[in-house]
């Protein structure tokens, strides 16, 4: 393990549609006194919705009878948010070869206007790293406590680094 | 999925103004369709502001009901403006390039007086 961890919290949300907000609160609720400022708590906060939203969506494909687990721990420097379902390899590995989405190719019709998810995940947080272990799928998010610098576009601006 | 978003729709000059308060998600989607059509009904609006200074939430698929209401807006020859994000959702509306698109003012007023001065 790359980072001295103590968990903050773990939760679970049955995979209804709009129970990413229940984990977001509890999220930001856990990591008050991390260190982190305004700006990336609200950045965590979009990452771990959308992470929980696609684990609600395409992991448990929206059973409510299956949780969504959330573990938030406090790292020497920052917090990591670890968002599991049960969809094994239901989702590519963040490097292969996904469609980038493309705003003008969306407002000529050549791209579908959804497909934010992953992107706005990989913008927000400074780390991501997905890992399989059978049928359990994790994400697991890293926000570091010293400043980042907030991304400014698609194509200059700085994306999470994927472990 | 019970949509939390709701909105009203008034004229200021050539602009139609939605304004949406609540929850931009993808359970929004009937009710910002329709909050469009109500605003352009008459046909006449130049230009459409989408007014969030009273949304608290809007995740990607919010995003993609931006998207699809720019795509229709263009199609119809209108400019789409916003006003009242946040300074977090500005930054999303940077990082999708949804502000090359739509033109950014901190309210209303700002926007109406910005749409003025273009006009």
């Amino acid at each position: 393990m790359a980072y001295d961890e103590r968990v903050l919290v773990s939760f679970s949300v049955p995979s209804e549609p709009g129970n990413e907000r229940l984990a977001l609160a509890r999220v930001a609720d856990a990591v008050s006194g991390c260190g982190l400022s305004s700006d990336q708590v609200d950045r965590l906060k979009t990452a771990v919705a959308e992470a929980t939203m696609n684990a609600i969506e395409h992991g448990n494909h929206n059973q409510p009878d299956v949780d969504v687990d959330v573990t938030v721990a406090a790292l020497d420097d920052g917090v990591a948010v670890s968002i599991v379902d049960r969809g094994g390899a239901h989702a590519p590995a963040p490097d292969a070869g996904v469609e980038l989405p493309d705003l003008d190719m969306k407002l000529a019709g050549l791209q579908t206007p959804r497909g934010w998810g992953l992107f706005l995940i990989q913008n927000m947080v400074d780390a991501m790293d997905v890992s399989i272990d059978g049928d359990l799928h994790t994400v697991r998010l890293v926000m570091r406590s010293q400043p980042t610098p907030r991304p400014r576009d698609p194509e200059g601006g700085p994306r999470a680094e994927q472990v | 999925m019970q949509s939390k978003c709701e909105t009203d729709v008034r004229r200021l000059a050539d602009c139609a103004v939605i304004e949406i308060r609540g929850e931009v998600d993808g359970s929004a989607a009937a009710v910002l369709s329709a909050a469009y059509d109500g605003a352009v009904a008459d046909g006449s609006p130049t230009c459409v502001l989408l007014d969030f200074a009273r949304v608290d939430y809007i995740n990607s698929t919010g995003i993609a009901l931006i998207v699809s209401v720019l795509a229709r807006a263009r199609a119809e020859g209108r400019q789409v403006i916003a006003s009242g994000l946040s300074d977090h959702y500005r930054q999303i509306f940077v990082i999708t390039r949804l502000s090359d698109f739509i033109q950014l003012y901190d309210d209303v007023e700002s926007a109406a007086a910005g749409v003025g001065a273009a006009g």
